[in-house]
């Protein structure tokens, strides 16, 4: 299905992420003429034209066309590590995900360090990727009262999905580590660490190696 | 030659006409003026490129002062006095050396100061506009502050005035993607004092609203969350969004949005994407209509001001 969103965007629902990436890359690839920007979200791709230039009828059909060939984006091939600090005053909301799961901290620890997750999209801040999906047994409610300051690292879980917050940032997801790792640099090309389509593991530090983890990572 | 910032105003950042639409896939908003026609005309009046930097002026209180010589005009809400003179608005005009401007508050939510050179800030991302929540971008990725210096680029082109008209009456609204409660945003609406360069809240009938899978969104689209108030988005809104979004404002019209102050009435209108564009068109042939000022010789400092 394909909405008009305003009279310079289009709202295609691609019913995944994955397909939403693909599409995403197929635009880039083999560009439409008019279209200007392509934002992939959970299930859409977002594709905004030059409302002064463009023909919207013609864009509309070619990207029908366009989606109905692509297929579903094969996991990326790139494999992102984000070290993490887990519990304490690094995840002060471990204690409680360990409640509202049913599971000991050590299990909800385990658990997220050993999923492999994907970037299914990024948003909400510079560099802010949703990482899914969380295997079940780690879906937990938003904060009731989200904190008006989330630190810089911070790894964080709701629902189904996982994020890291690559500045100081206000939240209501719950926050069960920290990474030291450098996630948004605005002068570097590109500016993300984490990038649509990438797999993410979490690997479990302790406290006292995030010094030697800190900063930009060698694979950036 | 340098600006001083000698009194910020509530809230004075450095911005441009367009901001950074390419990199919302890595989660980078827009931001950019928020009413960036405004901010292209006041760039057009001092003969600069649509995108040279520009001071975005929130609601007055501003004090601005030269070192030499200076062509400026002020475009959008607000209004401009060097010393016991009132200055034109949309329409450039001169502040001798030593000479400083007071932006005051008028009609609307902010004003454009554009310098002829146009400042001379790095560009982060394709863009010299402040984003004040990653913190880049502009000056130091902030606020300006009084005491701030900004150096301003060679001066090159012609300097005018506006002769064109904006449109006025309600705000115009294409229908799309949650259609539901299109017909329910034709009531009246009041600004609420959520109001900001990433949004606008209306305040009136409460309309149906609720959460949908995270999506991208365009600008002027007006989002509605569970509480059932809605939301028009602007320059500064995330890259994606998870409420309902009956409608959007216009390109045309979406400046106008963001030139409303808290309290401010307006009504909406819906229009075919058709319409919309044309509308867009009309708009630009508004924006194109300048003329040149006669080429002022010494005694043409009419309007150039002294400190207060």
């Amino acid at each position: 299905m394909i909405r008009p969103f305003g009279e310079a965007a289009l709202l295609v629902d691609t019913a995944s992420a994955d397909r939403a990436q693909a599409l995403a890359a197929d635009l880039q690839r083999e560009p439409i003429p008019g279209v200007i920007a392509a934002i992939p979200g959970l299930g859409s791709l977002l594709v905004e034209l030059d409302p002064l230039a463009a023909d919207p009828e013609a864009v509309r059909d070619a990207v029908a066309t366009r989606l109905t060939h692509v297929a579903e984006q094969a996991a990326g091939t790139r494999l992102r590590t984000i070290p993490v600090a887990y519990g304490g005053e690094m995840g002060p909301d471990l204690p409680d995900v360990a409640d509202l799961t049913g599971l000991s901290e050590a299990e909800v620890v385990e658990r997220h360090a050993t999923a492999e997750l994907r970037v299914l999209f990024d948003g909400f801040a510079p560099g802010f990727a949703y990482l899914g999906d969380l295997p079940v047994e780690l879906r937990v409610a938003r904060l009731e009262t989200p904190r008006t300051r989330t630190p810089t690292g911070s790894v964080a879980i709701a629902g189904l999905m996982s994020g890291v917050y690559p500045a100081a940032l206000p939240g209501g997801w719950r926050v069960i580590g920290r990474t030291p790792v450098t996630l948004f640099d605005p002068r570097r090309d590109p500016p993300a660490y984490l990038m649509p389509g990438d797999r993410v593991r979490f690997e479990r530090i302790a406290a006292e190696e995030r010094e030697r983890h800190a900063g930009v990572p060698d694979d950036w | 030659m340098t600006i001083e910032i000698l009194e910020p105003g509530p809230l004075t950042t450095v911005q441009d006409a367009f901001g950074r639409p390419g990199w919302r896939h890595v989660g980078v908003p827009v931001g950019g003026a928020a009413d960036p026609w405004s901010a292209r005309l006041a760039n057009r009046l001092v003969g600069n490129p649509d995108d040279a930097p520009l001071l975005e002026i929130t609601l007055g209180g501003a004090l601005i002062a030269t070192d030499e010589l200076a062509w400026m005009a002020l475009t959008g809400g607000l209004r401009a006095e060097a010393g016991a003179i009132e200055l034109p608005i949309h329409e450039a005009w001169r502040l001798r050396p030593g000479g400083s401007v007071r932006i005051r508050a008028a009609d609307g939510a902010r004003g454009y100061l554009a310098i002829r050179g146009g400042f001379l800030v790095e560009r982060v991302l394709g863009s010299t506009a402040t984003d004040l929540r990653a913190g880049f971008g502009g000056l130091e990725g902030r606020a300006l502050l009084a005491g701030d210096r900004l150096e301003v680029g060679p001066m090159t082109g012609p300097t005018a005035r506006w002769t064109g008209t904006r449109s006025t009456g309600p705000i115009r609204i294409v229908a799309g993607p949650h259609t539901a409660a299109i017909d329910a945003l034709g009531a009246e609406w009041t600004v609420a004092v959520e109001a900001d360069r990433a949004g606008v809240r209306l305040d009136g009938p409460r309309i149906e609203g609720g959460e949908v899978p995270s999506m991208g969104l365009p600008l002027g689209a007006i989002q509605v969350p569970p509480d059932g108030r809605p939301i028009v988005m602007l320059a500064d809104r995330p890259v994606t969004g998870g409420y309902r979004a009956p409608a959007s404002v216009i390109r045309a019209d979406i400046g106008r949005v963001a030139q409303l102050l808290t309290g401010d009435g307006l009504s909406f209108a819906s229009v075919t994407a058709e319409e919309a564009i044309k509308a867009l068109h009309q708009a630009e042939g508004e924006l194109a209509k300048i003329e040149p000022l006669e080429a002022a010789g010494e005694d043409g400092l009419a309007w150039a001001g002294s400190h207060e």
